[in-house]
């Protein structure tokens, strides 16, 4: 009996590394991208100032540099495939019409069975503006008794109205545009702006801060195949090496500003 | 004084806790009790494969496990009760105002009749709804009608008026590696037969069918080239069996898509030439209605229509496409609309203007299209969300809260005087 165990183990032991050495790695994008030397870029040019043709017919904008970046620290070429819709842009992954899709895409739980992304590199959620030198607001529940600004309809109006909900006395003034609600926190009439990001980041801030943490969070992110695991890989080591170099703070400083 | 903030927030409120009762503790302690049933019972087998089964232990096993699986049973909580309630009707002061909803996944029935009681309460009268043949005829002659009666019923029982558009074709009605837009003229004749038993089914409850969506674009044609003549087949094989199965319903054709691909784009082809073409290939005694989709884009509603523009009175200009082909007599339904407001996206507006001109173009249909019976806006409530730019067509979050449009229509049809001045009574 002992015997026979013996014998059945090391069959077992010899059946696991005739698999193994069978096994290959299943084939990756990063494979194809390093051996044809180009790195086929997905996106709808039509979401300023992420990506978009300008006068020029020159496809620009924030997500343009930012595959360009990841391009170049791969060592090769970026192609970009820039006319698809934005309904289109996961059926091209899916089509292996391109590699990545960098598009201002939202992170979307719905479609990790088949694609996955990389660390967040921008977020687009709501956040909260206060006029430099305010005390005691640290969040939207240190609104009660106070005025906050939003851009009437949108979706910090709609996570204002919420608040107002929870809270005993939170007033909430309209306003026809973001740029509007945070020039009303700059001339005193109101206490903070709920407003986007990036209508944040894009209007001038003088005289006023970001409070963190966002009070909402609308990740954006690269997206791949789920079987091109190294390419996502490198992509994130990518990432995290302009983070810390601080190539991701200049593109947001080039893209995201206020214009003159 | 009752408001009708304080109004909302009560639902609001009972729907908070219909959904909480799925995460209850209780409902965590059952599903640990069963985990914790099954790996027990996971180690006696495991024990009894070492040593041989033995009847004394089956003895021993099968009458605990019968009373822990009854226990269990009887333990489950209940599920959330639906009431369809009294019919309900829908006041209004323009009845033109309609949406297009998206119940075609939404799995729930509470929150189907939430978001039928919601299109209700923001005054429209009307609903366009897609009920795909796919879902509802999975086999040949095999129907599933559990979803579509459930939405129907909730639906009249709200005072709704329901369009309701059919497309999608079942794996067995078409060729392998094609998509639920492709469809041979070898199977119209089985598209007829379902159009008919759906239209006889829900006769006197859904007395409008819009036949197939957007037919000039490519994609949502099986990826084909576009063909209207091929679509006016279609409409042959499918007006006089709707007609036969239900004599009242309107068969609405068209949902074209507002394009401007010209002829011989691998796309598509723009509306006014495509429905030029149905024409000229004998469309006309084949239906009782035109579907028109009237997005606004950048413009607002009242911006002048013109053949190289979109907007939202391009619905005019197809309009005269008809009167040129002695077509005029028909009614225009406009089962898609709308504007949307995504903070980047080229083709949207700011919120405040989406609201401005979605009001403005219900208002412009009241007063100067007397051939227009509906002006559906895209799209009232998505079940999850799409975490994309079509998130800012909606009215209403996936988690029933209000956005202000909706409030601000709920405004413009007088419900919300009305719902102020019932809490006042």
């Amino acid at each position: 009996m002992r015997n026979l165990s013996f014998i059945s183990r090391r069959s077992l032991i010899a059946v696991l590394v005739l698999l193994l050495a069978t096994c290959r790695p299943s084939p990756d994008a990063l494979d194809r991208v390093l051996e044809t030397g180009v790195l086929r870029v997905g996106m709808d040019a039509s979401y300023p100032p992420f990506e978009y043709i300008d006068g020029e017919g020159n496809l620009v904008g924030f997500d343009v540099d930012l595959a360009r970046e990841i391009a170049t620290r791969l060592g090769v070429e970026p192609r970009f495939v820039a006319n698809l819709p934005y309904d289109g842009l996961y059926d091209s992954l899916t089509a292996e019409q391109v590699d990545v899709v960098i598009s201002a895409l939202y992170v979307d739980p719905t479609r990790t069975a088949d694609f996955t992304y990389s660390t967040p590199y921008f977020d687009a959620g709501q956040v909260l503006v206060m006029a430099e030198g305010t005390e005691g607001i640290d969040g939207m529940a240190d609104l009660d008794g106070r005025t906050v600004a939003v851009e009437f309809g949108s979706a910090g109006d709609v996570e204002a109205r919420a608040w107002a909900r929870r809270l005993a006395s939170l007033t909430i003034l309209p306003c026809q545009t973001a740029d509007e609600a945070l020039a009303k926190v700059a001339a005193g009439e109101a206490d903070a702006a709920l407003v986007d990001h990036l209508s944040a980041l894009m209007t001038s801030m003088e005289g006023l801060r970001i409070v963190e943490p966002m009070v909402t969070s609308e990740p954006y992110a690269i997206a791949v195949r789920r079987e091109d695991r190294r390419l996502l890989e490198a992509i994130d080591e990518i990432l995290a090496a302009m983070r810390d170099d601080g190539t991701l703070d200049r593109l947001q400083a080039r893209w995201f500003t206020a214009a003159p | 004084m009752r408001t009708t903030k304080d109004a909302g927030d009560h639902k609001r409120l009972t729907t908070e806790t219909q959904r909480t009762q799925s995460f209850s503790p209780f409902r965590r302690f059952l599903c640990a009790l069963r985990a914790s049933v099954v790996v027990h019972l996971l180690q006696r087998c495991k024990i009894s494969q070492t040593s041989s089964p033995s009847p004394r232990l089956l003895q021993f096993l099968l009458p605990r496990l019968a009373l822990a699986l009854f226990v269990l049973y009887s333990l489950r909580p209940p599920p959330i009760l639906v009431v369809v309630g009294p019919p309900q009707e829908v006041v209004t002061t323009n009845p033109l105002v309609g949406v297009h909803t998206r119940l075609t996944d939404e799995v729930e029935e509470w929150k189907i009749q939430r978001t039928l009681q919601m299109v209700r309460e923001m005054g429209a009268p009307w609903i366009v709804e897609f009920f795909p043949w796919a879902y509802y005829e999975p086999e040949p002659g095999r129907y599933d009608w559990d979803h579509v009666d459930m939405v129907v019923r909730h639906a009249r029982a709200q005072g709704l008026t329901v369009i309701a558009r059919i497309g999608w074709v079942p794996q067995w009605a078409r060729p392998e590696e094609t998509t639920f837009t492709y469809l041979d003229p070898d199977g119209y004749e089985a598209f007829a037969d379902f159009v008919a038993t759906f239209a006889a089914r829900y006769r006197g409850q859904v007395d409008h069918i819009i036949v197939w969506n957007e037919p000039n674009l490519s994609f949502e044609w099986g990826y084909r080239p576009v063909d209207p003549a091929a679509y006016v087949d279609l409409l042959r094989a499918v007006y006089p069996a709707a007609h036969a199965a239900n004599p009242d319903v309107v068969v609405l054709a068209g949902a074209l898509a507002p394009t401007l691909e010209p002829p011989g784009s691998p796309a598509g082809l723009n509306d006014l030439d495509y429905l030029r073409g149905m024409y000229e290939a004998g469309a006309a005694p084949y239906f009782d209605g035109l579907a028109v989709h009237a997005y606004g884009l950048g413009f607002p509603p009242e911006a002048d229509p013109a053949p190289d523009v979109i907007n939202f009175r391009r619905t005019e200009l197809l309009r005269a496409v008809m009167e040129e082909f002695g077509d005029g007599n028909k009614p225009i339904y406009v089962t898609e609309a709308g504007w949307n407001d995504h903070p980047r996206w080229t083709r949207a507006v700011r919120p405040a203007q989406r609201i401005a001109y979605t009001i403005g173009a219900y208002e412009w249909a009241r007063q100067n299209w007397p051939w227009c019976r509906v002006v559906a806006m895209w799209a009232f409530r998505y079940p999850a969300p799409l975490h994309n730019y079509q998130d800012y067509y909606t009215f209403v979050t996936d988690d029933f809260r209000p956005k202000p449009i909706y409030l601000a229509v709920q405004e413009y049809t007088g419900q919300s005087q009305r719902a102020s001045e019932s809490a006042n009574q």
